[in-house]
């Protein structure tokens, strides 16, 4: 034995293996090598024992038995871990279907409203943003000096695109584009349709995808390329490739046949056209013009440049353009011509002049957020309260997991992955609830195309993980933080107190209160001012009253005198626009004082076949030459807002004429209730040509006549666009598009209250559970119901209190100022929507815990009482 | 239970302890196979399989057993559990199960002729 103990195994292995093993195995798996070792020298001798025991040594360096930070040496049991949170949270789901249903529910409605939401802004902000060479396109600019300081076009003089190619090499393509609203005639349809007409580089800079035809269709001049829209609207079922179609533009009829259609745009595109054109096909029309002319003319260029181009580079090429185009048309100096990259254009909103986007509609957008946000905040309180009271129906699980030695960080874990399972089902349904229901809801009320575009757009992918996350962290966070620091021993001990009486519960449940206070308010104040104002009075009488267009001034008078003949058309009167359209401002002069005032040019009869109410003075006669040069119908707020009495003997200063007042009318709505009424001046054209015809009809016959008047109309102008309609509809427009906002307003109203009554349920229902035992022993000693609801009621009765009094002002102030953002006539929020608001509250509060406290009433003691 | 999933070596080896007793561990279960089968297993492949079966719930283990040649280290000495034991009955009757119904070899002279 003696002999064996002069060799030892190698040293290094040695050291190695307790470098590296596990120290609890180290024992083991060094005896056992140990073993082997003086096995081996007794066999085959030194060499090969050393040899044998680093094999061994490297043989034993595997994942099981290398030392970790970790203290988990075992396999890694972590997935377990998650395998059983899962699983018991999946468990508790099953379990409670009430209130997970409430939960996913209600999650999972929030989940829609904010997608919509989401896709509504993401829409404005990310339009043309799916474009795939975004990150080259960029729009020349040019700033010039003006009386108001410097201002910034996105339209540039049309040679300068001529000029690029020989200046630049950079540039891959480039394209002029301009937009325009000819008719278009398919067969014997006409339409009005957005036209961009382009060069064919505009197909290189920008990729489409094509349904029929190729996107090189543009390089043939007599070749359009149309939107799937209009295709279908045009041929329906037939192939559209190889159709041909004709554009109007200033009379001019040009054909084209159709070489293309794109696949659904689904409003992602930054410009908005029906049809695209090659714009060359308009310029070979043009008769030569001289150089200063052509310089003149303004349009959009957009530029592509090469890739990994700085657009700095092109800054000297840029500002010798500049140089030459100041030489030419040197009364319009550019200041600096630059390059705007495609993706900063929305940023540029409102500081470009006639740019491509131009608009943004705030409004509508934050309406649509402050819906999302509200139905979302309201959901997630939902699930935090209900989630704190079903965590105290588990208490006696977590005081024994802390027991065992679950670290906080791991109960935490627990339940935050337990909410994922109902955050992920909540994104799951929610999806579904946007696709199926919400989106065609909203796409119907907004007239808009908005789809769930799962496939290509990666920015929607981006907001539901971070929708996801967000939602699993605000509602999970507080439960998990505030249920897993309760103290094992009272939990064991029976004393947690949790739940039902909680701060917490109660700031987030009156806080729920007035979100649906604040909604109620809004839906009830928006339908009162809607149902005001459909009622209104226009200021004049709208019935038995037709507009007709007159596109073609040529055929003006034989219009006139052919409708004039129908037996049911009493008066016919021109003018230049109509009431309801709004109208053309103006600035007049009074005492040295300078007057913005609205002004229309009509005929002298026009007041009197619209009835306008006349106050004081006459109204225009036709028969006197002096009111076809200097006479003035004005409305009342044109005297009140000068301080003016009627009669006026001093003259009124307009484009340098001076004019006469000889009649005041009662105010009336030129345009829709959104703007409020302004000064108004009508005065009797010199000329008698217009493009409106307003017909007065005999009482009752305006419907009818209608078809017609469309034949006569037809007869007169056989190559125009029809476009008459009664007095009466010229704000069916804007009155659908309140109706629309109506509707979702009154949507989100009653989803909101909803959502707080499916809480309160939750709530009062899960606190009745643990408590009826308590009301049952109450009833055996003699308490009244009055006692047991008063008791129940109570809690909640505060909580209204509250919200009221916070609802009642914030809905005050936010819906008021709302409305105006609306309209100029709204009826405020007053005592109705108000009322309406806390008293419908209070009775859905009412409903929920009576429905409970019935089950207490219904209750048989004994039965409950027995049953432990 | 849906019945027992062992590997071969895994099913040698817990045969293997079986048969040691008292006296299973890493090396006397590497000299066993060896004498028994004339296979050679590597040591690391041993304590795998017996971890992984104490883990399965076959193999039961306690520290025990210091030796000079192990340079004073304990073993860890691994003993067949019960349901250790009734998986390798079950295996052994689900192999004869199969075994018995193998057809006879079509030569079979011992009958006929």
């Amino acid at each position: 034995m003696d002999t064996k103990r002069k060799y030892f195994p190698p040293k290094w292995a040695d050291r190695f293996l307790e470098f590296y093993c596990v120290p609890f195995k180290l024992e083991q798996i060094q005896g056992d090598a140990y073993e082997l070792f003086y096995l081996n020298l007794e066999d085959r001798g030194l060499a090969y024992a050393r040899f044998r025991y680093w094999i061994h040594v490297l043989s034993f360096f595997r994942w099981s038995n290398i030392k970790r930070t970790k203290t988990n040496y075992y396999t890694s049991n972590s997935t377990a871990m998650f395998k059983n949170y899962l699983k018991i949270g999946w468990r508790n789901l099953l379990k409670q279907k009430a209130t997970t249903f409430i939960s996913v529910f209600g999650l999972a409605s929030a989940v829609g409203c904010c997608l919509v939401a989401y896709l509504f802004i993401a829409n404005i902000w990310f339009k043309g943003m799916l474009q795939p060479n975004k990150n080259e396109i960029y729009q020349l600019t040019y700033t010039i000096d003006e009386e108001e300081g410097k201002v910034t076009y996105g339209t540039v003089a049309e040679p300068i695109a001529e000029l690029l190619s020989n200046e630049f090499t950079q540039i891959k393509s480039q394209s002029r584009v301009k937009q325009g609203l000819p008719i278009l005639i398919y067969q014997t349809e006409s339409f009005y349709q957005r036209v961009n007409y382009v060069d064919p580089g505009f197909m290189d800079m920008f990729v489409y995808r094509m349904e029929y035809g190729y996107p090189q269709a543009l390089t043939e001049p007599d070749q359009v390329i149309l939107t799937f829209e209009l295709s279908e609207k045009l041929f329906g079922d037939t192939h559209p490739v190889g159709q041909e179609i004709s554009l109007v533009t200033d009379g001019e009829e040009k054909r084209y046949k159709v070489g293309g259609v794109m696949k659904k745009l689904n409003d992602m595109e930054i410009f908005n056209f029906d049809l695209l054109v090659n714009l060359e096909s308009i310029e070979s029309e043009k008769p030569q013009v001289s150089l200063k002319q052509s310089w003149d003319a303004e349009l959009w260029t957009f530029v592509q440049l090469e890739k990994g181009v700085n657009p700095a580079e092109l800054q000297a090429g840029l500002a010798s353009i500049k140089k030459r185009q100041n030489e030419i048309n040197s009364g319009n100096p550019y200041l600096s011509l630059d390059l705007i990259a495609y993706t900063d254009l929305v940023y540029q909103i409102g500081k470009i002049e006639k740019g491509v986007r131009n608009f943004l509609g705030l409004g509508p957008q934050i309406l649509l957020g402050a819906i999302g946000l509200f139905i979302l905040i309201l959901a997630v309180f939902n699930y935090i309260n209900i989630s704190i009271l079903m965590a105290s129906r588990r208490l006696k699980e977590i005081g024994v997991r802390k027991v065992i030695g679950s670290r906080r960080g791991q109960l935490i874990a627990q339940f935050l992955s337990e909410n994922l399972i109902v955050c992920f089902f909540a994104l799951f349904i929610g999806c579904l609830l946007a696709i199926f229901v919400l989106l065609p809801g909203f796409n119907q009320v907004a007239s808009k195309s908005l789809k769930l575009d799962l496939l290509h757009d990666p920015y929607l992918w981006m907001f539901l993980i971070g929708l996801m996350g967000f939602i699993t962290l605000v509602s999970g966070l507080y439960p998990a933080v505030f249920v897993s620091g309760f103290k094992p021993v009272t939990i064991l001990n029976g004393n947690q107190k949790l739940g039902s009486k909680s701060f917490m519960t109660s700031v987030l449940l009156t806080f729920q209160f007035t979100l649906a206070i604040i909604s109620i308010v809004a839906g009830v104040a928006f339908l009162q001012t809607n149902y005001l104002n459909e009622n209104r009075d226009w200021g004049y009488d709208n019935s038995d009253k037709i507009i007709v267009n007159v596109p073609d001034t040529k055929a003006y008078f034989t219009l006139k005198d052919q409708i004039s003949a129908i037996a049911s058309v009493k008066e016919v009167s021109g003018s230049e626009n109509f009431i309801g359209n709004g109208a053309e401002e103006k600035e007049v002069t009074y005492q040295e004082q300078k007057y913005e005032v609205d002004y229309l040019e009509a005929e002298a009869n026009y007041a009197e076949v619209l009835e306008l109410r006349l106050i004081s003075g006459r109204f225009l006669n036709s028969n006197l030459v002096s009111d076809q040069t200097q006479s003035l119908l004005v409305n009342e707020r044109f005297m009140t807002e000068l301080g003016l009495s009627f009669p006026v003997e001093e003259s009124i200063v307009l484009d340098s004429v001076n004019y006469q007042i000889v009649g005041v009318v009662e105010d009336f709505h030129m345009t829709f209730f959104q703007r409020p009424i302004v000064p108004m001046v009508i005065r009797s054209g010199s000329d008698s040509i217009y493009n409106y015809l307003t017909l007065q009809m005999s009482p009752g016959t305006a419907l009818s006549a209608m078809d017609l008047v469309k034949k006569t109309w037809r007869e007169a102008i056989p190559a125009g666009l029809f476009e008459g309609k009664l007095q009466a509809d010229v704000f069916e427009r804007e009155f659908s598009d309140v109706r629309g906002i109506q509707h979702i307003i009154i949507f989100a109203a009653v989803l909101a209250v909803i959502l707080a009554a499916m809480g309160l349920f939750g709530l009062v229902s899960l606190n009745m559970n643990s408590r009826i035992k308590d009301f049952c022993v109450r009833k055996v000693f003699g308490a009244g119901t009055n006692e047991l609801t008063r008791k129940l009621f109570k809690r909640y009765l505060i909580s209204w209190g509250i919200a009221s009094i916070l609802g009642g002002c914030l809905a005050f102030v936010m819906v008021n100022q709302f409305l105006d953002s609306f309209f100029a006539f709204h009826s405020g929020v007053g005592f109705i929507p108000l009322t309406t608001g806390l008293l419908g509250l209070l009775l859905v509060i009412g409903l929920t815990v009576s429905s409970q406290i019935f089950k207490v009433m219904k209750a048989n003691p004994a039965d409950i009482l027995k049953s432990e | 239970m849906k019945g027992y999933h062992l590997g071969e070596l895994e099913e040698l080896v817990l045969l293997t302890v079986g048969i040691l007793d008292q006296e299973a561990y890493g090396v006397s279960v590497l000299e066993e196979i060896k004498n028994q089968t004339g296979r050679k297993v590597n040591i690391s492949a041993i304590h795998t399989v017996l971890n992984r079966l104490e883990e399965k719930g076959f193999l039961d283990s306690q520290m025990g057993g210091a030796t000079e040649e192990r340079g004073g280290r304990r073993k860890r000495l691994f003993r067949i559990s019960a349901s250790g034991r009734s998986a390798i009955t079950e295996i052994r009757t689900l192999r004869n199960k199969l075994y018995d119904q193998i057809p006879p070899l079509s030569l079979d002279f011992s009958h006929g002729y």
